[in-house]
């Protein structure tokens, strides 16, 4: 991360024009005796709370032949406790005036729960107890076996393009197993899960040393780490199985795939180049490139392609869409892009008007105002995400867990500002080829076969 | 301007069904355990709260609720007993509401202000009145292309620079249409908050609806339908728009293939003309701005704004009659699920008994412990994502249940949905629930009124719908005065299953097989 700030220096040295980037985030934080990084942000704006528990495992380092487990095993953290039945998660914490939710993604689980801060301790005392054991309940595991199957048909197979852009794309750019198979999970794998794979899965990486617990509201740090010290301290610190190596061969030729969808009337289009590791220098001109090209309608793409050339119906997309942040990712990722497109317009007319814009990019450089805006609009986007305590606590809680500190959060406005355009342009230059990248076109099976909806 | 609904929001979509993503969920919103809280209608706001600890609350109350006669059987809800050592909650802090500054410029525009200094962002929302409901009778779907077109050229500004206007100041201009209104929300930096108003303004008061933009958005906009009509989700929501209001201007949620090709640029502007005038709109601003220099500025952008002499557009009538009770059945081959979606009359807001029906809402499917998700979700595992919400328009309400359910259990899935309703219908619920329902409404929207651009949003609606900014505490409070047997009285009105219109959307055969025992009428459901 040194080098960013060398960069900024750089262009305050420069005279760069002051910067927005002076809204900051407090930050404290602590680490238990146990390995558990507790990490707090004041906001007295109201009397809540926003909670972020993330554990380091998402579905990059799920087993084989297990796919779509560390997702299955999120929803069996809610499953209840010796001490704490199903049930009474939900019943204190909507009780408590408050919602919880949890997601899984390639790096990180996390765990989230807002409410008025008169909940704060019970909550506190569910976090830990889930922490300490489960109920490994196979009535529960076949429950919600059933339940993600359901998840994975409202969200995947009864959907128009099965979020194929997320669920198919990197398995087809990717080689190794941790970053190409299914993450949802195929049924069968779903099926063969055992409550001893759900046991083992907690035992190995839901461990607190594997944890960062994020507290955002209307708090005060030293109450909230006596608090946490009273209901996780005594958790032992437990054996994390050593991360492997996720790490790809570089891709040489590009890769093209077709797929036909049963559901969709309109054809697709899902383009993924690979992307630098995050914490090396280019990651930052990625992010920003990935934005420049997508982020609404001021947006490269939008406007070459929906706008000017009329090829496109939408266009969406960036680094590490749509599962997160350009900023929260911890191994191979791709920048996607996902643009439904006319059905008189072929595959070729479409990918022709895209690489203009990238070969744009490529010979000339972003324009000053081009710059300018989307620096602005990236940063109230991230600021955006800090807004609420639930959603900074989860923001904290991942920078956290990669990095060991959260300090990152109020480094990345200036991060953003100190790229220049002729970083964007060598980073275009050196990413976004035809070798670095792979498209699916989605197609209707056929026109004729619409499920009689016409 | 891109409809919210496709963009896949932060809080709450047209239908009532609300969430509240995290930043790994902007953009979409996949793979989270717990789908969605959602009440579809509470409010926050300044509550009488008082200083003891729920469990001490709920004992009260329940000691209380044995020594009254109970009229009906009271529902038998299996809650696990509180662990030992769960510490009590604390002293419950009073919610602060948001404080509204009410003006209104010469020309009739009227403006509602909150400052909140602090987080650096300021959230504009303009409504104006008319939406889908106002589009003409042979036309449904001019306010589609009216909100798409609106933003894409004004008499100084190509749709380009309006739209790079926007991205300089941090934002991105997006539309909720509903029959009732258009709200055009933008959330900016608050140093920028000049150079987005005056786009806004101009929006307003120059759009120009080019030619050319308008063929595109043509276009565009038959092959998008074209593409929603693969959805399960739109077409569920079309069809029981449909069943519901039948020839009602709220039967309408999206434009026709007809319609669209019919419109022209002209039909456009005149739409524009007849409903953005200052006189029938709202400004809200709400976050970190000088409260003089913004006052200025509105008064600047907006004070030129006239609105023409003739009258504005008479408001829709209230629905006549009764929803119908028969199954809409919507064939989708290919469909690995059905999706059910229930719909039924309800209480408007502002109605007496609003407060009431949102706490059985709650209780019923609006919570993640409701009675419908602990039953169809955690019990029979038949679904990811049930769920319960009250649909609101300026002259109707509507409760609302939606399930997918995979196609084997269609009918068994149906068959809960109705006993749960007529639980709600039959039998009074528990002290501890209602509390924990009153609890999570008041709680839930205080935490969602933190979110500036919901807070523009919230009392965009609210003006809509003929309220004042007060009714954001107001609400709440009445949430709180809401007793066990207001929820009955509510379960009895509102809830049975008797009362209910069904759409399922799936195989053709799946349906029919499955749901023909209910010996109610499946009838084609209109487009």
């Amino acid at each position: 991360m040194r080098r960013f700030l060398i960069a900024l220096l750089l262009s305050s040295a420069l005279g760069a024009a002051p910067l927005q980037a002076d809204w900051k985030v407090p930050i404290v934080s602590r680490k238990l005796s146990n390995g558990l990084v507790v990490v707090v942000s004041e906001d007295h704006s109201a009397p809540t709370f926003g909670l972020c528990i993330s554990y380091g495992i998402g579905f990059r380092l799920e087993p084989e032949g297990r796919t779509g487990f560390a997702h299955l095993f999120e929803h069996m953290m809610f499953e209840g406790t010796p001490d704490a039945p199903k049930g009474v998660f939900d019943q204190v914490i909507e009780g408590g005036g408050g919602f919880n939710n949890g997601d899984t993604r390639y790096d990180f689980t996390e765990y989230i729960e807002s409410a008025p801060i008169s909940a704060l301790d019970p909550v506190l005392w569910l976090e830990a107890d889930r922490l300490k054991t489960l109920d490994f309940s196979v009535a529960n595991l076949d429950n919600q076996r059933k339940v993600v199957e359901e998840e994975v048909r409202v969200n995947v197979l009864n959907q128009p393009y099965g979020s194929f852009y997320w669920l198919d794309l990197p398995q087809k750019a990717f080689n190794t197993y941790p970053n190409a198979h299914n993450f949802y999970g195929d049924f069968k794998d779903l099926d063969a899960a055992t409550i001893q794979d759900v046991q083992t899965f907690y035992e190995h990486y839901y461990a607190p040393n594997n944890a960062v617990l994020t507290i955002a509201g209307d708090v005060k740090p030293d109450e909230v780490f006596a608090a946490v010290e009273k209901y996780f301290g005594a958790l032992p610190r437990r054996d994390v199985p050593p991360r492997p190596n996720v790490s790809e061969q570089p891709q040489t030729a590009e890769r093209r795939f077709t797929q036909s969808d049963k559901l969709a009337h309109v054809p697709a289009l899902a383009v993924g180049y690979r992307m630098p590791p995050r914490t090396s220098h280019d990651a930052v001109a990625g992010a920003l490139v990935g934005e420049l090209l997508h982020n609404g309608e001021a947006s490269l793409l939008f406007q070459a392609l929906v706008k000017d050339k009329k090829v496109a119906l939408s266009v969406n997309g960036g680094v590490n869409w749509p599962l997160g942040n350009p900023f929260e990712y911890n191994g191979p990722t791709l920048m996607s892009s996902f643009i439904v497109y006319p059905s008189n317009v072929t595959e070729n007319q479409l990918l022709d008007d895209y690489d203009s814009v990238i070969a744009r990019l490529k010979a000339e450089g972003p324009t000053a105002g081009e710059m300018e805006r989307i620096k602005t609009k990236m940063k109230s986007d991230w600021y955006g995400q800090l807004e609420i305590p639930i959603s900074r606590a989860s923001a904290l809680s991942h920078a956290a867990l990669f990095d060991g500190t959260a300090d990152a959060i109020n480094r990345i406005p200036a991060d953003i500002d100190a790229v220049t355009p002729d970083e964007v342009k060598a980073f275009a230059a050196q990413y976004l080829v035809p070798a670095n990248r792979t498209i699916i076109n989605r197609v209707p099976e056929t026109k004729a076969d619409k499920g009689g909806q016409q | 301007m891109k409809a919210l609904r496709r963009l896949l929001v932060r809080f709450e979509f047209e239908n009532g069904f609300r969430i509240i993503v995290t930043p790994a969920q902007a953009g979409v919103h996949l793979m989270d355990s717990r789908f969605r809280g959602n009440d579809g209608g509470g409010r926050a706001g300044r509550i009488p709260i008082r200083s003891t600890t729920l469990r001490r609350l709920a004992l009260a109350i329940l000691t209380a609720a044995l020594l009254v006669p109970l009229q009906r059987a009271m529902a038998q809800e299996k809650v696990p007993p509180l662990p030992k050592e769960l510490p009590p909650y604390g002293p419950l802090v009073p919610f602060a509401t948001p404080n509204v500054t009410v003006t209104k410029l010469p020309n009739g525009l009227t403006v509602w202000r909150v400052p909140r200094p602090g987080f650096p962002k300021v959230a504009l929302t303009l409504a104006v009145r008319g939406g889908r409901a106002y589009d003409p009778k042979d036309q449904p779907g001019v306010s589609d292309l009216l909100m798409a077109v609106m933003d894409q050229g004004t008499k100084t500004r190509s749709a380009r620079q309006i739209a790079e206007a926007f991205a300089a100041a941090g934002g991105d201009l997006s539309g909720d249409l509903r029959p009732d209104a258009l709200l055009s929300s933008v959330q900016v930096l608050g140093d920028k908050v000049d150079g987005a108003l005056e786009v806004l303004a101009d929006i307003a008061e120059n759009a120009t609806f080019p030619d050319d933009e308008v063929a595109l958005a043509k276009t565009d906009a038959l092959q998008n339908l074209e593409a929603q009509e693969a959805e399960p989700t739109f077409l569920a929501q079309r069809a029981l728009a449909k069943a519901l209001y039948g020839d009602h201007g709220y039967a309408v949620i999206s434009a026709t293939a007809d319609a669209i090709n019919k419109t022209t640029a002209g039909d456009l502007r005149a739409a524009y003309r007849q409903r953005f005038r200052p006189d029938q709109s709202l400004l809200v601003a709400v976050g970190d701005f000088d409260p003089n220099a913004l006052e200025a500025a509105i008064e600047k952008d907006f004070g030129g704004w006239t609105a023409p002499s003739d009258a504005p557009l008479p408001e829709p009538p209230r629905p006549a009659g009764n929803n119908p009770h028969a199954i809409f059945l919507v064939p989708r081959a290919g469909s690995v699920q059905t999706s059910l979606w229930l719909g039924a009359f309800g209480p408007r807001r502002g109605d007496p008994d609003y407060a009431a029906a949102q706490v059985a809402n709650a209780i019923y499917a609006g919570m993640f412990g409701s009675r419908l998700i602990r039953n169809i979700r955690e019990d029979k595992g038949y679904t990811y994502s049930p769920g319960g919400s009250i649909q609101l328009r300026a002259q109707a309400g509507a409760l609302l249940t939606r399930a997918d359910v995979r196609n084997a259990v269609t009918g068994p899935s149906l068959n809960e949905i109705f006993y749960e309703l007529n639980r709600m219908a039959t039998t009074d619920p528990s002290a501890g629930e209602v509390t924990r329902a009153q609890r999570y409404l008041v709680g839930t929207n205080a935490i969602f009124l933190q979110i500036q651009s919901a807070v523009g949003s919230e009392l965009g609606w609210l003006w809509v719908y003929g309220l004042p900014p007060g009714a954001l505490g107001q609400e709440s409070a009445n949430i709180q005065k809401v007793t066990a047997e207001d929820v009955a009285a509510a379960g009895r009105k509102y809830f049975a299953a008797a009362r209910q219109t069904v759409v399922a959307v799936g195989e053709d055969s799946v349906v029919r097989g499955q749901l023909g025992v209910f010996g109610l009428p499946i009838e084609a459901a209109a487009k």
